[in-house]
């Protein structure tokens, strides 16, 4: 049987060819636009990760959701979910959601701040010291999300925070500060010049700053940036009173701290350093033991002795005693830090697919409270194995005083770099020469001669005090943290 | 006009069918809940409320326009209403532009509605609607445009059910654009010829999930009102070109 040739009547021929042409330019004038679309798209899903590196902890119903594109959608509803959790307490659950929402929605800033708290904060042992291996993770975080979220101060501000707060690493948390009051898009003094966000960072940015300024010892620029804040705050004011708004009191409240925080620094730097503080007009009033007055009347110009001599007994496996002497005023804390030997603090991690960490190390920070100069603390570590393994055959045991992590009215005794201590067994005596943890400048025109360092005038040009700390460092085996062998004097090594 | 009254006709068909109603209650009642999420800090259940709300614009958008454009043309055929149309004096580009018309109007309308119903939400819990929300809705808007374009062309040659999972399956396909995209620069060159030929001929959806972009305002992009009208264009030809490619087909189509 012959086949039939179906035949199109003429019209539909004639009509086809034009048709085809018109698609094919049609479809090239598309890859145009797509060509151009294409940067702005990418800015918009950038840092978004290929779903299939996020399916592996998604639950059936979720999956779907990225694939049709409600990838936010999909990371709202699980950051439902972690609100539940946060409130039954279930912390646990919350990571592995934290990393996949900050996967499917990488410009979820407030997932990145919590998640990073989350993780510096939150997980503790028995006794509520923090599980300090989640720090790692916990920046790496903060950073993954500053790079995904570069125009955001909330993530800057927050490692900011964390490493003034939790880390106390000052010189990382001014470097945060920094980058989150220049952001992009602004200018030098961190103001942005749109309605809706007029400065780069909020105010709080620059009282942290400040306070960080405070710590690493540099006066100058800590009343610098106080200055910087009373000038915003003046001009927030200024443009209600000039709009007819009402006067808000929050903002008159935060000009009275500011005002304050900015004449306490100025009081103390005089204070310690010049020879126009207080103390030093009124000789009524005598200075507080340690303190160095580069002229102050009748002070016998040694730094004080604090004398750290401590001791440790082990009570049962794990479980240490850690007592001894420290010749300073109530309120003063030795810190205590117990790592295996070669523990490094900001170990590179891996946080592609998940926040783990290294349950195989060991790291206890606490501290121990001193009171009429004796100090006596108990660190049980018996009751957590998963975060205090002692895995190692060597451990690290610190016990240190650090003037700058310290609270104002010992500095005062001692100075912001501990320039006023000393400890008669030199040993004890840690010098931290970094470049960037060197102390103030002084103030041009207000320096006077210099503070005196070990009875010997360093003029104020000079005075970029490297930090002066007492750190005594133990070298332990693990047999002797598990109490097999005593911890003696023999067991304490030169510190590094 | 020809196409209009197709269109008309379409529209009075396409609002009898119940199944159109029942995803649109669902995404209202599911942009509806977004307040429920008050619950959480401000910032987050502004966060939820917007996400929600679009995902649940788009994603009973999707279903409407896919659920509404398959069985267009296959049921004037099945039915046989085709012979009375064709026997008219209507081109059967007419007939296929008409049925598009149709088909889109329908989209339209649930959208708005959807789109009213979403921007009244935000205007209850935030006390505003910011400017930028109407981007996201319009953009939707021009979405299912294109994928009632691509519906329509595939029904001039596949049943509704092969239909709907080859209109389905591109639609996920186009909303990996930036996958797509990661692959034109891929080392392996079959990869990277893959997906050059996926990322520039076939429509890409993700161009238009501005989404992140409402959902953080802090986000910023450059230029994004050029963004919105290069995609409006681009929804606009592409369409045009699903539609020949549907005219082509059909005007070889024996019925």
């Amino acid at each position: 049987m012959q086949k039939a040739v179906k035949k199109m009547p003429a019209s539909v021929n004639r009509r086809t060819a034009p048709m085809a042409v018109a698609v094919v330019a049609l479809l090239g004038v598309t890859a145009l636009l797509q060509k151009a679309i294409d940067p702005t798209a990418r800015q918009i899903h950038m840092g978004e990760k290929n779903i299939s590196q996020v399916s592996g902890g998604l639950n059936n119903e979720f999956m779907l959701l990225p694939l049709l594109g409600f990838r936010e959608a999909a990371a709202g509803l699980l950051w439902v979910r972690c609100d539940e959790f946060f409130h039954s307490g279930d912390y646990d659950a919350i990571l592995p959601l934290v990393r996949i929402i900050t996967l499917l929605d990488p410009h979820a800033e407030n997932v990145y701040v919590t998640g990073a708290w989350h993780l510096s904060y939150n997980f503790t042992d028995a006794n509520e010291r923090s599980d300090r291996r989640y720090i790692a993770p916990s920046e790496a975080l903060l950073d993954e999300g500053i790079a995904n979220n570069p125009e955001i101060p909330d993530i800057k501000f927050e490692k900011g925070w964390q490493n003034f707060d939790k880390i106390k690493n000052y010189t990382e948390a001014e470097k945060a500060l920094q980058d989150c009051i220049a952001g992009p898009h602004h200018d030098e003094t961190g103001v942005k010049g749109t309605d809706d966000y007029p400065f780069a960072a909020p105010l709080k940015t620059l009282h942290l700053l400040a306070h960080t300024y405070e710590k690493q010892a540099r006066l100058p620029e800590a009343l610098e940036e106080w200055q910087k804040a009373l000038a915003r705050t003046e001009k927030i004011m200024a443009d209600d009173k000039a709009a007819g708004r009402q006067q808000n009191y929050a903002n008159k409240q935060m000009w009275f701290a500011e005002k304050h925080n900015y004449a306490e620094d100025l009081q103390r730097y005089h204070n310690r350093y010049t020879t126009t503080g207080h103390d030093a007009i009124n000789p009524s009033n005598p200075p507080l033991p340690g303190v160095l007055w580069p002229t102050g009347p009748g002070i016998s110009p040694q730094p004080w002795d604090v004398a750290l001599r401590p001791a440790i007994d082990v009570k049962r496996p794990k479980v240490l005693r850690v007592y001894g002497r420290f010749n300073t005023a109530d309120g003063s804390r030795i810190d205590c830090r117990i790592t295996d030997w070669f523990y490094k603090d900001r170990p590179l991690v891996d946080i592609k697919n998940s926040f783990q960490v290294n349950m195989a190390e060991t790291i206890l920070v606490d501290s121990c409270a001193v009171r009429k100069g004796k100090f006596d603390r108990e660190m049980d570590m018996s009751k957590d194995p998963k975060m205090y393994s002692f895995s190692v055959p060597t451990y690290k045991i610190v016990l240190s005083y650090n003037p700058r992590t310290t609270s104002p009215h010992l500095t005062d005794r001692f100075g912001w770099s501990g320039e006023g201590m000393t400890d008669s067994d030199l040993t004890h005596v840690y010098l931290d020469n970094r470049e960037p943890l060197l102390g103030t400048a002084l103030i041009a025109g207000q320096g006077a001669t210099g503070p005196i360092w070990d009875g010997v005038t360093v003029p104020w040009a000079n005075h970029s005090q490297p930090v002066r700390m007492v750190k005594v460092t133990y070298k332990v085996s693990r047999k002797q943290i598990m109490g097999e062998a005593p911890i003696t004097a023999k067991d304490i090594v030169p510190n590094d | 006009m020809v196409p209009l009254a197709i269109a008309r006709q379409t529209v009075r068909e396409a609002l009898r069918r119940r199944v159109m109603w029942i995803f649109l209650i669902c995404g209202v009642f599911l942009i509806a809940l977004g307040p429920v999420f008050g619950f959480l800090s401000p910032k987050d259940s502004q966060t939820v409320l917007r996400s929600l709300g679009l995902a649940a614009i788009l994603l009973a958008g999707l279903f409407i326009t896919i659920v509404t454009c398959i069985y267009l043309i296959p049921v004037e055929i099945e039915r046989r209403t085709i012979y009375t149309i064709l026997s008219k004096p209507v081109q059967r580009f007419e007939f296929v532009l008409g049925k598009f018309l149709g088909g889109f109007a329908v989209v339209f309308i649930n959208i708005a509605a959807m789109g009213i119903v979403f921007l009244l939400m935000i205007r209850f819990q935030e006390g505003k609607v910011p400017a930028d929300m109407y981007k996201g809705v319009f953009l939707t808007f021009f979405q299912m445009m294109l994928l009632a374009a691509l519906t329509i062309f595939f029904s001039t040659f596949a049943t509704p059910v092969l239909n709907f999972f080859m209109s389905f399956g591109i639609f996920i396909v186009g909303n990996l654009s930036s996958v797509t995209e990661s692959l034109t620069t891929s080392r392996v060159k079959a990869t990277q010829v893959a997906g050059t030929l996926i990322h520039y001929l076939l429509p890409n959806f993700g161009n238009f999930n501005i989404q992140n972009t409402l959902i953080h305002p802090t986000q910023e992009i450059t230029n994004p009102d050029v963004f919105i009208r290069q995609n409006i264009l681009y929804a606009l030809i592409y369409s045009a070109v699903l539609l020949i490619l549907a005219v082509i087909i059909f005007d070889r189509r024996e019925v």
